[in-house]
């Protein structure tokens, strides 16, 4: 296979995301390969500062940017989207250092929404990443999240995790009986809730919900390192 | 001494409002309390029906706020329970008609000259909710065993808690039977999930449809279960918090009683 160069590539994700892009290509083409990268980041997009690098492109492109700016911005809900200036383009580019796996988590900031209390009917608590209500979600409550949602107590009412689209989130309660959970796109309803009180948790299997006991299915004790979330 | 400023509301509509205001009114005042009932439903009065005054309003809680009569003349006095009065609500106006400031300003002065201000709230969350809340001490949740009136009063809960009111709950119209059948919610059901302190249980009784038609309150009539359900409310809502509670049973229409407290004391069930 021939290694073309693509007009749109994702060079990192750190602080910010930095994004290359061709400036020659036509504003279709570039919304097309930024929907392609964006799409597979999933909820990392969610307020996030882009950075537009031109590479070596001579000419004014602001008006490009601007197109661009306010695409992502609408479609992905991203913070900030600015162009790589100049003189840190000269600089020559330190190699990444080689992640260190054992202490990776270390460097992560953390990102969790805890709160403690009883959500109730009417009431919606939206975090941005992950969810822990310490206490009650009653039927009627609402609690949403870009990433996980925990709920240590019973969680009766909705919960919708991984907003916008990030399908590795999960929904995990101690006493599991929602109306209604959303997991990215993913809806399920309907769940029983004679059933006894069980550490259960919602993830998404293909295009389903499936819902399972925590401690038997115990899902994360099978990751050989510790990992940020 | 100033008196307190009680609110009684739920949410859904139907639930029993009017009657607890009017019972648990007429049961303070039985107990040598000064109580005026007021109606905030305006537009839909009815406490006046249930209490059999409606032939002599000549005033309304509208025209007390707006200064139109004073405060004694708006009060009706009860025709059988002494230092019972009520306020009615006006027929013709609707809900918007008054503002908050209005009702802390009268509320300040009912504070002075009665010991229970009860006011009797109507459905919903909007405008007229707001103004029967604007000025109270205590806020009574009335509920029914069913899974509608459950979730608006959770959320009537919410909004008394942003107002730092701490409400507490009164579950109405429980019939024993079915509970015990399984096809009704129980009382536990209901607690846990709105978890408040719960103030009393009364079960459906239909000496209640009697009194609300005559006019005569359930607390005056003798082997009414609802009418002493309402009685030990006003007991605990004038400082007998160590009442036991008693849950509506069906054996031989009597009421068991139960030493225990129940409610919000569960631990480890
Ligand atoms: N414990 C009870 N047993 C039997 N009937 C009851 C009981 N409590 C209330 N009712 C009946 O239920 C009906 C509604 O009660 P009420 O008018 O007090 O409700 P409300 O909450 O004030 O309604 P609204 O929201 O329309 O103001 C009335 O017909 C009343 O007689
Ligand atoms: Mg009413």
């Amino acid at each position: 296979m021939k290694d073309e160069k693509r007009p749109v590539r994702l060079k990192g994700v750190g602080d910010s995301l930095w994004v290359s892009i061709d400036p020659t290509q036509s504003i279709e083409t570039l919304k097309q390969e930024l929907i392609t990268v964006f799409q597979r980041l999933g909820h990392l997009t969610i307020q996030a500062k882009v950075v537009l690098d031109l590479e070596d492109a001579d000419g004014n492109y602001d008006s490009l940017i601007l197109d661009i700016r306010t695409f992502l911005k609408e479609t992905y809900n991203v913070a900030s989207v600015l162009e790589n200036d100049k003189k840190a383009k000269t600089e020559k580019k330190a190699p990444p250092p080689l992640p260190d796996w054992d202490k990776k988590w270390k460097s992560k900031k953390s990102d969790v929404l805890f709160i403690a209390g009883r959500i109730r009917s009417g009431q919606r608590i939206n975090a941005r990443r992950h969810l822990v209500v310490l206490g009650d979600v009653n039927p009627g409550g609402e609690a949403m999240a870009g990433g996980d949602i925990i709920v240590l107590g019973s969680l009766k009412g909705k919960a919708v995790a991984g907003q916008p689209n990030n399908h590795d989130a999960i929904i995990l309660a101690l006493d599991f009986k929602p109306t209604q959970v959303q997991i990215g796109m993913n809806v399920a309803v309907g769940i029983d809730t004679d059933a006894p009180q069980t550490a259960e948790f919602a993830r998404v299997e293909g295009d389903n919900i499936i819902v399972e006991e925590y401690m038997q299915a115990n899902p994360f004790a099978k990751l050989h390192w510790p990992q940020a979330r | 001494m100033e008196g307190k400023v009680i609110v009684i509301t739920s949410g859904k509509g139907g639930v029993g409002k009017t009657t607890a205001t009017a019972s648990i009114g007429a049961a303070l005042a039985l107990e040598e309390n000064r109580v005026v009932v007021v109606d905030m439903d305006i537009g839909l009065r009815n406490l006046d029906v249930v209490m059999g005054l409606e032939n002599r309003i000549v005033f309304t809680v509208v025209d007390a706020v707006n200064g139109v009569c004073d405060i004694k003349q708006a009060a009706i006095k009860d025709r059988r329970i002494k230092d019972l009065y009520l306020i009615p609500a006006s027929q013709s106006d609707n809900k918007d008609v008054l503002e908050a400031e209005g009702m802390i300003k009268l509320c300040g002065e009912l504070r002075k000259q009665f010991d229970y201000v009860i006011i009797d709230c109507p459905a919903g969350i909007e405008k007229g909710f707001q103004n029967a809340v604007a000025a109270v001490d205590e806020a009574i949740v009335l509920c029914t065993p069913e899974v509608s009136a459950v979730r608006d009063a959770d959320r009537i809960i919410g909004l008394l808690y942003a107002r730092s009111i701490t409400p507490k709950l009164i579950i109405n119209r429980i019939i024993p039977q079915m509970v015990e059948r399984g096809d009704m919610l129980s009382h536990d059901d209901v607690v846990e999930v709105l978890s408040i302190e719960l103030l009393g249980l009364v079960p459906l009784d239909e000496n209640v449809v009697v009194s609300t038609n005559t006019g005569i309150p359930a607390v005056l009539q003798k082997n009414s279960p609802a009418g002493e359900a309402f009685q030990r409310i006003a007991k605990r809502i004038n400082g007998d918090v160590d009442l036991p509670f008693e849950i509506p049973r069906t054996n031989r229409g009597l009421w068991k009683k139960l030493a225990q407290k129940i409610g919000m004391r569960r631990r480890g069930a």
